[in-house]
């Protein structure tokens, strides 16, 4: 276990930034460009959240490593020769060297380019060069290796990791709503992830990239040449049937819906006529289906995610930054790159039992709607940066963004087995939520704190 | 092939090539779509920064995603996406200088042609948002009726994450 380290909670926590009221649906737009903000976001969100690293099958064999961040603390996750996952921070504890300066590969040892310290796949410190010649052998080798996080976990292979120790379990983090959004990727069993993460960077915050994917506000004018040349049917995106599920510390999912009484014709099939139906080509497939939604969940999904979740069919965003997209078979991390800048990943993951044609099939819809080259995002960015760096402005930034639709219109269902849903037409509940959570992670001093003061999922009037 | 006939076929693509950059300039997308065979293969796979003991991972692998991985349909959505005044990408319209330089005949087989090329595709958008992007072009032709169609065009290019907001312009 390494050891120095060095904490000064006052010196780093910039404990007295002001942080808006955001309750009432009116978003002060210093929230996307005020830099201490943005530090306490990485300190009180980032490094306290469970957040995205990879999906196991992405490094399958020991050595194998993928670099992700942590807010802006960057991550070596390798597998060990002893087949765990861990999570190291890549930076030389002689120097702060970055390590590892690729973005993935498979290696025995990390050995840094400066002085040549060189680390197992364990973290541990293996050599000091010189370290009799020069150090005269007073360095306690074993107190030098990288710094773990502090917990790594997995929740049905996709793993995840904190920088701090008192964070609850995975599951707990990831609560219902947090896992039924999980689930939604594992609707026909065990997955793996395809070659290739998509990178791209925005000049925006990275906050108006996550509210936006709970945005189905948006899609018919953002989004609007991508269905005049064929490529989006919005009628099909745009159902006036939504559903909003909100999980403690800020999950959210929020979308189009499978009505209940198109689960209860999706129930009167077997798991074997759903998977038929779900390998038609589109034209064919929408003679027969009970729903639009794609892809029908099979009774397993169902169990997995609930009476409730298994019409959730929006997008689930797990807090702070994984959007899980595109039905269940793409991850998009927004990474923050300070208060304008945000990294954009998109993971990608297929089904193991997809017949080639299907495979096919998936990999052209994903293709073309998401990544910088998209039909779809391509029209989103310039928004994202414009929204953004609007609020430079001196004056303009006095006029709060408006994010108050439905705001007091709707009521929380809850069903007999507990599950909570909000089921409406176009809204921005998950939005508010989002926001209000986000407000409690910066107010709260650490996570004795934040369990303490984080809002119950609502009941009754949102 | 005779030195005369190889110049003439250097000329004859490079010409055509400058005609589509031109093209794509000029916002002249319709003129472009018809240089395109009906068969064509337009990729644009992810690099990635990796050491050189890894090299062999540069690129994600075919069958993994890409930036781009289209068809003519597909090519035909995204040329009618940027002639519509909804595109908001591309609404003011982004000013591009596609150079081709570097051509390399690398084959020639009947009337199919290989070659390679590297461009340098600039995009100036907007009042202060600009984008450059380098790389290594890989195309087939093929002549068809006297004149060449782009059966392949498989884009490599010089950056990893890519850094820009978006892949609005054609390559």
């Amino acid at each position: 276990m390494p050891d120095h380290v060095q904490l000064n909670p006052a010196a780093e926590d910039a404990a007295d930034v002001l942080i808006p009221d955001v309750t009432g649906g009116l978003i002060d737009r210093s929230i996307y460009t005020d830099p201490n903000l943005y530090r306490l976001e990485l300190q009180r969100i980032f490094a306290r959240a469970w957040n995205f690293m990879c999906h196991e099958t992405q490094i399958p064999n020991a050595g194998d490593y993928f670099i992700n961040f942590i807010g802006e603390d960057q991550v070596i996750v390798v597998r060990g020769e002893d087949g765990r996952i861990r999570a190291l921070l890549n930076t030389c504890r002689h120097r702060g060297n970055a390590l590892c300066r690729a973005e993935l590969g498979n290696t025995r040892t990390f050995v840094c380019s400066y002085h040549g310290w060189t680390y197992g796949l364990d973290g541990r410190l293996l050599g000091i060069p010189g370290k009799a010649d020069f150090y005269r052998n007073q360095i306690d080798q074993e107190k030098w290796g990288l710094a773990p996080a502090a917990k790594v976990d997995h929740y049905k292979g996709f793993y995840f990791a904190t920088l701090d120790p008192e964070a609850p379990s995975l599951f707990d983090y990831l609560g219902d709503v947090g896992r039924i959004g999980i689930e939604s990727m594992l609707n026909h069993g065990e997955v793996v992830a395809l070659d290739g993460v998509q990178k791209n960077v925005i000049d925006c915050n990275w906050k108006i990239a996550v509210d936006n994917l709970f945005d189905w506000y948006h899609v018919k004018v953002s989004h609007n040449s991508a269905s005049r040349v064929g490529f989006l049917n919005q009628a099909a995106m745009m159902p006036m049937t939504q559903m909003v599920m909100l999980g403690e510390l800020g999950h959210a999912i929020g979308g189009p819906m499978v009505t209940r009484e198109e689960q209860a014709r999706i129930d009167a099939l077997s798991d074997d006529e759903r998977i038929a139906i779900d390998r038609l080509p589109d034209a064919e497939r929408l003679k027969v289906t009970p729903t639009l939604r794609r892809p029908l969940r099979s009774t397993d999904t169902k169990a997995a995610m609930g009476p409730v979740g298994v019409r959730a069919t929006g997008h689930p965003n797990i807090f702070p930054n994984l959007w899980i997209s595109t039905r269940g078979m793409q991850m998009s991390l927004r990474l923050p790159r300070g208060p304008g800048r945000t990294e954009i990943w998109w993971f990608t993951v297929m089904p193991k039992s997809f017949t080639p044609e299907q495979r096919r099939a998936a990999k052209k819809f994903i293709t073309h709607s998401f990544g910088p080259a998209g039909l779809l995002e391509q029209d989103d960015g310039e928004n994202w940066s414009q929204s953004t760096m609007a609020g430079q402005g001196v004056v303009s930034r006095r006029y709060p963004h408006n994010m108050q639709m439905a705001m007091g219109q709707d009521e929380v269902l809850v069903d007999a087995t507990g599950q909570k849903s909000i089921e409406t037409r176009v809204n921005e509940h998950a939005q508010r939520w989002t926001y209000r959570c986000w407000a409690e992670w910066l107010r709260a001093r650490d996570w004795p704190e934040l369990l303490a003061t984080r809002s119950p999922s609502p009941i009754g009037r949102v | 092939m005779e030195p005369g006939q190889a110049m003439l076929l250097q000329y004859e693509v490079e010409q055509f090539l400058y005609r589509e950059a031109a093209l794509l300039d000029d916002r002249r997308f319709g003129e472009w779509l018809a240089l395109l065979a009906d068969d064509i293969h337009y990729w644009m796979p992810i690099r990635r920064t990796v050491t050189v003991e890894n090299l062999r991972l540069e690129y994600a692998s075919s069958d993994g995603m890409a930036y781009f991985d289209d068809d003519r349909n597909d090519l035909r959505m995204r040329v009618e996406k940027l002639q519509s005044n909804s595109a908001w990408s591309e609404n003011p319209p982004s000013r591009t200088r596609h150079f081709v330089s570097n051509v390399r005949i690398l084959e020639v087989n009947g009337d199919e042609i290989a070659l390679e090329a590297a461009i340098h595709l600039y995009r100036s958008r907007l009042n202060d948002k600009i984008d450059n992007w380098v790389g290594r072009r890989r195309d087939r032709l093929r002549r068809v009726d006297g004149a060449f169609q782009i059966f392949e065009r498989h884009i490599f290019l010089d950056q990893t994450v890519v850094l820009s907001t978006n892949f609005s312009s054609i390559f």
